[in-house]
């Protein structure tokens, strides 16, 4: 040990990998228990904005990550990871590094928390050692990752005091008492008395007017939205035609953009991020809740900003409402249990203060997942729920859940659309465990807007998982539901192709609830499938759907696959590429496991050897998968 | 039979007591050109046990002399296939009189099934049928399609420098993970599961209702007293669960959080 001491720092390393802000959530909470036990040097980071390089040169570090449905990485991880695989890196080169890997996954899922599990074993075979054994949160657990990481935590600091006494300097079970500690908000707000901007005249003034909001304050906070402060670009929808049936239980719509304030480009299979708007008596009720000025301006700003390297210049001011409306998600995303804490410390009536705190604790915490996690309390329901508790602005701030964009696959081919941009959408709803009806805060609202009316929506193009094929690339395609958005874009794209080059043929499998339902696109895939189209049998291709409840027995696409086993193995030894496509979660496993089988059979070698080939496919880029929950 | 004779062997079976010999020969000019040559060994009254002493797949040709529609037995039928060579012939002639073409879709049916091929009728004023056996022997094996065994080669641009990251599995960890036992709620059978595809949810939904009375929603009561402070106050099996806050003895009004229907 004492070695050891001499050639590090006492300091605490968290990295996390998130992808939609949970791992960040266990990692903060982490740093903060480590503050209260006295730990004199604590850093929390997100995994990629730490250089890999470092990494022997830290005494304890904790992973805290999260896998995907597909056991993928976070996008913030890929790069520390594709580093941390490298063959050159020697078992010798994290020794004396201690580490901890906490994992946040599903148990539903096969490749139950990979992430965790792969990176724990490459720190070990790298040298380092582990402070405790890997912790495992599952979704499906009665309180979430939560019920895996309090236990762990607890283990955690017992075992790193032990390791290092200078770490937990008070022992690992002293905590500053609860009632008297609370941090400071991270953030300070400015309030200006300077007006900006007389209300636009033009429709173009009114979106320059958008833009620089935006962009303002999505800027403010920094890290919340790496990457989606300043949009793309502005949407104003032209279309908005209903594709499901009335009355089906089904609510899918097809959508359609223009480009109003610069030109766009984007590839078929690409991602069309969106900014919602919020309900006006939503964000009228949260201001007059929190008793705030919606007509001031401000900016916000860390709270020790001449600490931070913070070297952008002062940014101008927001309209108080703006800066809500844009970045602070009031009325769709439950808090997380830190704001709750933080509530019992604001609150005045004292059954309230109670049972925030009983919220808090670990011994409230199954209650607390039952009430707001479960349910999708939203941050304007739990704020009404405990009347007294007035909140700083600051806190707000702070603490209610960042406004996040949504994401779709775009479903339109630019070359087919120029300056357009489509979409396919299933409005979100469900009922929650309480009996409550509720709708998904974007597709909603995209559903509710009127061609008519003139709204901005800012938007972001991204990549997908889906790489934009060749034309003489043969293709397989699978995507029942909304899952055929991204082929529509190809399919309009290789029509388009074939006017002036010669394009392999396509096999396109769709799936739906029934002909009469939901049968997205019918006449578009149709016209395709017929006359030598790009989805025709006459071209080599074809299309294929599934009725699941058409018919006693459940038929999906994966049967049609299988009725289709030469076809497919044909055009797979042609070079074809997979892709697969959609929102259910055991669907891509099935289909994967289908084309094993047409392997298997067709080729006539062992299940195990196709299972390797198709794992060549996916290295060589030829088979891809975007699935969605 | 122990003959060493070069020419095709022949074998008939009948069901008759007797046969002639003319009968013998106009059955099996329908299989043979040249009847004199022939030698056959002629079976009566045959039954399984007829054919013990016959070797399989020794027999070129066999006649079936039928004065019944339902002689050969399939059993017996399913022998005379086993003493008959590979590719060999066989063909059922009716001695009786019969309407042919009923008589004849009889016996074509009786030879489909005992798995002989090449199945034709010989016209239409005497009633026979003529069969094959296949030219495989039973038991050889032989592939049904032409695979290579060898899967097309897939070129990756690998990423020669990284190890494989599969290879920091373990067995344990690919093995599907144990669910934790069903956290729904208490007392609940199988539920649906959260983004349920399969149409359970939506079923489940119309056949539950909101579980509360009129009498309770008009003059609403509470023991534990936390009833009307809300959804955050209230036990698992509150039935005012899901509703607003309410003061004791007021109508609850269901319509007051206007977010549950909202956007």
């Amino acid at each position: 040990m004492g070695s050891m001491e001499e050639k590090f720092d006492e300091q605490l390393l968290i990295l996390y990998a998130s992808q939609t802000g949970n791992a960040m959530d266990a990692a903060e909470r982490l740093g903060r228990e480590a503050e209260r036990r006295g730990c004199p040097s604590v850093s929390v980071l997100s995994i990629d904005e730490f250089q890999p390089i470092d990494l022997p040169n830290k005494e304890a570090v904790i992973f805290i990550v999260s896998t995907t449905g597909q056991g993928d990485n976070p996008d913030s991880m890929k790069g520390f990871w594709r580093f941390l695989l490298q063959k050159n890196l020697t078992r010798e080169w994290l020794k004396g590094v201690h580490y901890a890997v906490f994992g946040l996954g599903d148990s539903s899922y096969q490749k139950y928390n990979f992430v965790a599990k792969k990176l724990d074993k490459r720190l070990s075979d790298l040298g380092a050692t582990a402070i405790i054994e890997r912790g495992l949160g599952d979704d499906q657990h009665p309180s979430g990752h939560e019920g895996a990481l309090d236990p762990w935590m607890s283990a955690l600091w017992n075992m790193l005091y032990q390791k290092n006494h200078k770490l937990l300097p008070n022992g690992p079970d002293f905590v500053t008492p609860d009632a008297t500690f609370l941090d400071q908000p991270k953030i300070q707000i400015i309030y200006h008395d300077v007006e900006e901007g007389i209300p636009p005249l033009s429709s173009a003034k009114e979106l320059k007017y958008l833009e620089t909001q935006v962009e303002r304050a999505r800027s403010m906070t920094p890290g919340k939205f790496s990457g989606n402060d300043r949009p793309d670009c502005f949407l104003k929808m032209t279309k908005n035609r209903l594709l499901s049936r009335p009355d089906s239980g089904k609510d899918v719509r097809h959508f359609e953009f223009d480009a109003v304030s610069s030109s766009i480009d984007y590839e078929v299979g690409g991602v069309l991020e969106v900014l919602p708007g919020q309900s006006p008596a939503a964000l009228d009720a949260f201001i007059r809740r929190c008793s705030l000025n919606p007509e001031s301006y401000i900016t916000v700003q860390p709270r020790d900003a001449e600490n931070h390297d913070f070297l952008n210049p002062p940014l101008s001011p927001v309209k108080l409402k703006s800066f809500i409306e844009l970045t602070m998600d009031v009325a769709s995303a439950s808090p997380r249990r830190y704001f709750f804490e933080v509530m019992s410390y604001f609150a005045t009536a004292e059954h309230e203060k109670e049972r925030l705190q009983y919220f808090a604790s670990p011994e409230g915490r199954d209650d607390l997942y039952q009430y707001n996690q479960k349910e999708r309390r939203t941050v304007l329901e739990v704020l009404e729920d405990f009347p007294s508790v007035q909140m700083p602005f600051e806190w707000l701030v702070q603490l209610v859940p960042p406004l996040k964009t949504r994401a779709y696959s775009i479903s339109s081919s630019h070359s087919a659309h120029p300056n357009q941009v489509h979409l396919t959408v299933s409005v979100v709803s469900w009922t929650t465990p309480y009996k409550r009806k509720r709708t998904g805060l974007c597709s909603a609202w995209l559903a509710s807007l009127d061609p008519q009316q003139r709204v901005f929506i800012p938007a972001w193009f991204r990549k997908g998982s889906l790489p934009p094929p060749r034309p003489s690339l043969p293709l397989i395609l699978i995507g029942p539901g909304t899952g055929c958005a991204p082929f529509h874009g190809f399919v309009e794209e290789r029509a388009l192709q074939s006017k002036t080059v010669s394009t392999a043929p396509i096999i396109f499998f769709f799936g739906c609830r029934s002909n009469n339902d939901d049968f997205l696109y019918r006449d578009f895939w149709l016209s395709h499938s017929q006359k030598n189209g790009v989805l025709s049998e006459d071209k080599g291709g074809g299309f294929y759907v599934a009725f699941s409840r058409d018919q006693p027995q459940k038929v999906y696409v994966q049967h049609k696959m299988r009725e289709q086993s030469m076809k497919i193995w044909s055009l797979l030894t042609q070079g074809a590429a997979v892709y697969v496509a959609g929102s259910a979660n055991k669907m891509p496993s099935d289909v994967f496991s289908v084309f094993e089988e047409i392997v298997s059979t067709e080729s006539g070698v062992s299940r195990e050897a196709a299972l390797r080939w198709i794992r060549t496919l996916e290295k060589a880029g030829k088979y891809h998968v975007e699935a969605w929950s | 039979m122990g003959t060493e004779m070069e020419q095709e062997r022949l074998l008939v079976v009948t069901d008759q007591v007797a046969v002639s010999v003319s009968a013998v020969f106009d059955a099996v000019k329908v299989v043979r050109e040249g009847v004199e040559q022939i030698d056959p060994l002629i079976i009566t009254q045959a039954s399984l046990d007829s054919l013990l002493s016959v070797e399989s797949s020794s027999i070129d040709d066999v006649v079936s002399l039928c004065k019944s529609l339902e002689f050969p037995s399939d059993q017996l039928l399913a022998n005379l296939s086993r003493v008959l060579k590979p590719g060999g012939r066989i063909l059922l002639y009716l001695t009786s009189q019969s309407e042919v073409q009923m008589a004849n879709s009889s016996l074509e049916r009786k030879l489909l099934l005992a798995g002989f091929l090449d199945i034709q009728s010989s016209g239409n004023k005497s009633v026979g049928v003529t069969g094959k056996k296949p030219s495989w022997k039973i038991g050889s094996s032989f592939s049904i399609k032409k695979t290579s065994q060898v899967l097309p080669k897939v070129q990756v641009d690998d990423d020669a420098d990284l190890i494989d990251e599969d290879s920091l599995l373990t067995e344990e960890d690919l093995k599907k993970p144990q669910l934790p036992p069903s956290d729904c709620e208490v007392g609940s059978t199988r539920k649906a599961c959260k983004n349920c595809t399969c149409g359970r949810a939506e079923a489940e939904e119309k056949v539950e209702k909101l579980g509360i009375t009129m009498d309770q929603l008009n003059n609403p009561q509470s023991a534990c007293g936390n009833c009307g402070l809300g959804d955050a106050f209230r036990c698992s099996t509150c039935p005012y669960k899901g509703l607003p806050p309410f003061k004791l003895g007021e109508k609850v009004t269901l319509s007051g959080n206007f977010l549950a229907a909202d956007i």
